[in-house]
């Protein structure tokens, strides 16, 4: 199998220091041929190509006129069947389209040879004359790649990396961009973004995701997981924390929300209110768990409450099992039930949860290349936990700060954990809960 | 017609051009008030600024060089009342093709390219047929951002290889500016017995006989070339010569000389030779009526070692 990766850009964006980034951090052990069809201004050693193992091919037609005509596809030919390569590095001439070369590109590729990543480097600086003085071919390297990658958002102030984010987008709504220094990113990360893991739905997705694992893991103390989640031991111990706290439903959801709207013991219900009274009496209670989303949640909160004040388990456990629509009269079954119930589709008993949770969670994202102040994320974090700004039920964040290091949080009601951390391709802000205010959110974050 | 003339500025963008013209407004030699219409077919960074003008007769209109027609062109100049254009031209576009579109009364009476040179040799490598419409049309190339001491033949020897009367400037990042006054000997010695032209130096040596015929008038050259046939002329005359590149593969033209020899048909077409002949400056049918020059072989070796590369640059 061979893949084609095409690295395009304007002359002097820093595709040559990219790539040679690239075959240093990401492309090692990989059989890799690079074809260049650009005189660039930095070159790339021949030492430091054989020590790496790389066949360079260089196909200097060099201009304007004359880049990609006729012997294009057939050196691209040659090179797989004398190279069998595993990937292909194509760094074309900055002024030629990027679907140009893609069209070169598809007609060799085939079961065996496949086109890779299409990324166009841009010039932090230079976005907004390039696209009014050099029309079409520029923007077609933009409109054309997966994934953009900004080239020196280091010295160009704010406002103008602002304002080039946002003509790319105007051009490209889907691809990846990457506004982070090249030196604080790792080539696996630039991967990443390459291959589209590093998008804000797959952020989201993935904190959505983590959030149900919690649940989950919540509702059967923590035990033993086997979802690999890192975070949620944390997260559990945060919710032993609240339930040694002395709250009746043991969820540091409802728990705050109690706390904060009506001393409701069963918050759950944001927003549900029938629900709350029923909190002392198990069996009412237990069906309006049900309707949220959280259910898991609140069968924690019967747990605890068996141990604790209810002498009732069993009831507790019945109900579980009305609900589900199964019927067992032992507690023990509670668990069993879950088996049950989610034995059918999945072994871990989330998908259950997930139909419940997609019902009620929004979520809220956004990318963001803005620099934070640490003393103002806490700010905001205590902001969105007051209430004011819809049922925050997790949030996380990973941003630059404003002495140019990374900022990592995570936040569930009532806790927050703001600490440095490594770089990511751009900056990341997600929120889930449920009536979020997703306007004063992105207000709140200055986004 | 009033005549209307034109002073243009070419090179590409970040080349400096809107700080020249810019400065040029500034000074009360250039700008005595006359109406003047500024056309921007490029906008950079830079922005004109024209509070600092001596005087506001100056008419700025940004336009799209790729679409603009004659009509716009000639309807601004009226609707201004200018009596002399300046325009700041798009990098990226041929000069060419916007000078068909001037209106008729429009003379282009300078054209100065700007080059910034830390980037020109890359754009000059991977866009050379842009760069070299900019340079073979120009009065003057500014090099700027120059290094005081850095090295100028990179710059000298491609700007006076796509333009051999072009003047050239550096300007240097200290403030300073000098021309270049550097001399360029022919890698050949005109007054050997024999002129010598080795194989990489054939384009130099073929530009230079076809513009000055007169200076090689009654001198023997030896050179390799390939064998081109004329249309008449068969039996006792060839055009030895070679495929010579300006700019990139597809301005690859061949250059010959119109050479007489008696056993030409024994010669096959595009087979290497060495030609040694005596140069004479006179009219011939491929000049056009004009004076070129035209050879008289006094030997041609077959079979010669063909040149490597093939195709002859400058």
């Amino acid at each position: 199998m061979t893949k084609i990766d095409i690295y395009s850009g304007f002359l002097g964006a820093g595709k040559t220091t990219l790539i040679k980034k690239m075959i240093q951090e990401a492309y090692a052990g990989q059989k890799l041929v690079l074809i260049e069809n650009e005189f660039g201004e930095i070159g790339i050693d021949g030492g430091f190509l054989q020590e790496a193992g790389i066949n360079i091919t260089e196909m200097n037609s060099g201009c304007i006129c004359c880049s990609l005509v006729g012997d294009f596809g057939k050196a691209l030919t040659q090179v797989i069947t004398e190279y069998n390569p595993d990937r292909i590095v194509i760094e074309p001439s900055g002024v030629g389209k990027l679907s140009d070369v893609i069209g070169a590109v598809e007609k060799v590729t085939n079961d065996e040879v496949t086109l890779g990543y299409t990324v166009a480097v841009c010039d932090a600086g230079k976005v907004k004359v390039y696209m009014k003085n050099f029309g079409e071919f520029y923007n077609n390297q933009i409109e054309t790649a997966s994934t953009i990658i900004l080239s020196r958002t280091d010295s160009v102030p704010q406002n103008k990396l602002d304002a080039s984010v946002a003509l790319i987008r105007e051009h490209n709504d889907k691809a990846t961009i990457v506004t982070t220094p090249w030196g604080q990113l790792t080539g696996a990360q630039l991967l990443e973004a390459m291959e589209g893991q590093a998008t804000l739905a797959a952020e989201l997705a993935k904190l959505e995701a983590e959030h149900k694992h919690h649940h989950h893991h919540h509702h059967e103390h923590g035990e033993h997981c086997t979802c690999g989640c890192h975070d949620h031991e944390e997260h559990e111990h945060h919710h032993h924390h609240d339930h040694e706290e002395g709250c009746c439903c043991g969820h540091h959801d409802h728990e705050h929300h109690h706390h904060e709207e009506e001393h409701h013991c069963c918050g759950h219900h944001h927003g549900d209110e029938g629900c709350h009274e029923h909190h002392h009496g198990h069996v009412e209670e237990h069906e309006c768990a049900h309707h949220h989303h959280d259910h898991e949640e609140h069968e924690h909160h019967h747990h605890h409450e068996h141990g604790e004040h209810c002498g009732c388990g069993h009831h507790h456990d019945h109900e579980h099992h009305h609900e589900h629509g199964e019927h067992c009269g032992c507690g023990h079954h509670h668990d069993h039930e879950h088996h049950h119930e989610h034995g059918e589709h999945c072994s871990c008993g989330h998908d259950h949860h997930h139909h419940h949770a997609d019902e009620v969670f929004t979520s809220w994202g956004v990318e963001t290349h803005k620099k934070f102040d640490r003393a103002f994320v806490e700010a905001c974090l205590k902001q969105l936990d007051s209430g004011k700004y819809g049922i925050v039920l997790r949030a996380k964040g990973i941003i630059e700060a404003t002495d140019g290091s990374w900022i990592h949080f995570d936040m569930v009601p009532e806790e927050y954990d703001v600490r440095v951390g490594g770089a990511a391709i751009t900056g990341k802000l997600c929120v889930i809960g449920s009536k979020l205010d997703e306007k004063g959110i992105a207000a709140l974050f200055g986004v | 017609m009033q005549q209307i003339p034109v002073y243009v500025f070419t090179g590409f963008l970040d080349s400096g051009k809107t700080k020249f013209i810019q400065e040029t407004f500034e000074d009360p030699r250039f700008n005595a008030g006359e109406r003047t219409l500024l056309l921007a077919f490029e906008e950079g960074e830079e922005e004109y600024d024209f509070s600092t003008y001596p005087h506001q007769n100056v008419f700025l209109e940004v336009l799209d060089q790729a679409t603009v027609t004659t009509k716009e062109l000639a309807a601004l100049a009226k609707k201004h009342k200018v009596e002399r254009v300046v325009a700041e031209l798009n990098g990226m576009q041929q000069i060419g093709d916007l000078y068909m579109r001037f209106p008729e009364e429009w003379v282009v009476a300078q054209e100065v390219m700007f080059a910034d040179s830390t980037t020109f040799q890359a754009y000059n490598a991977n866009m050379r047929n842009l760069m070299m419409d900019k340079m073979v049309g120009a009065q003057m190339i500014v090099f700027n951002r120059m290094e005081k001491g850095a090295d100028v033949m990179p710059f000298h020897k491609i700007a006076r290889a796509a333009n051999r009367r072009v003047d050239i400037l550096y300007d240097y990042t200290d403030g300073t500016t000098q021309f270049d006054e550097i001399e360029d000997p022919l890698p050949f010695d005109i007054n050997a017995p024999v002129i010598q032209v080795k194989d990489e130096d054939f384009a130099i040596w073929y530009r230079d006989v076809s513009e000055e015929p007169q200076k090689y008038d009654g001198k023997t050259v030896r050179f390799k070339a390939q064998v081109a046939m004329l249309k008449r002329d068969k039996d006792n005359m060839f055009a030895p010569g070679r495929f010579v590149m300006t700019c990139c593969v597809d301005d690859i033209q061949f250059c010959g000389i119109p050479c007489r020899y008696a056993g030409s048909k024994t010669l096959e077409s595009r087979s290497w030779v060495m030609v040694t002949a005596k140069i004479s400056a006179e009219k011939h049918r491929l000049y056009k009526g004009d004076i070129g020059p035209v050879l008289t072989a006094l030997s041609v070796e077959k079979n010669a070692v063909p040149a490597n590369p093939d195709v002859a640059e400058f």
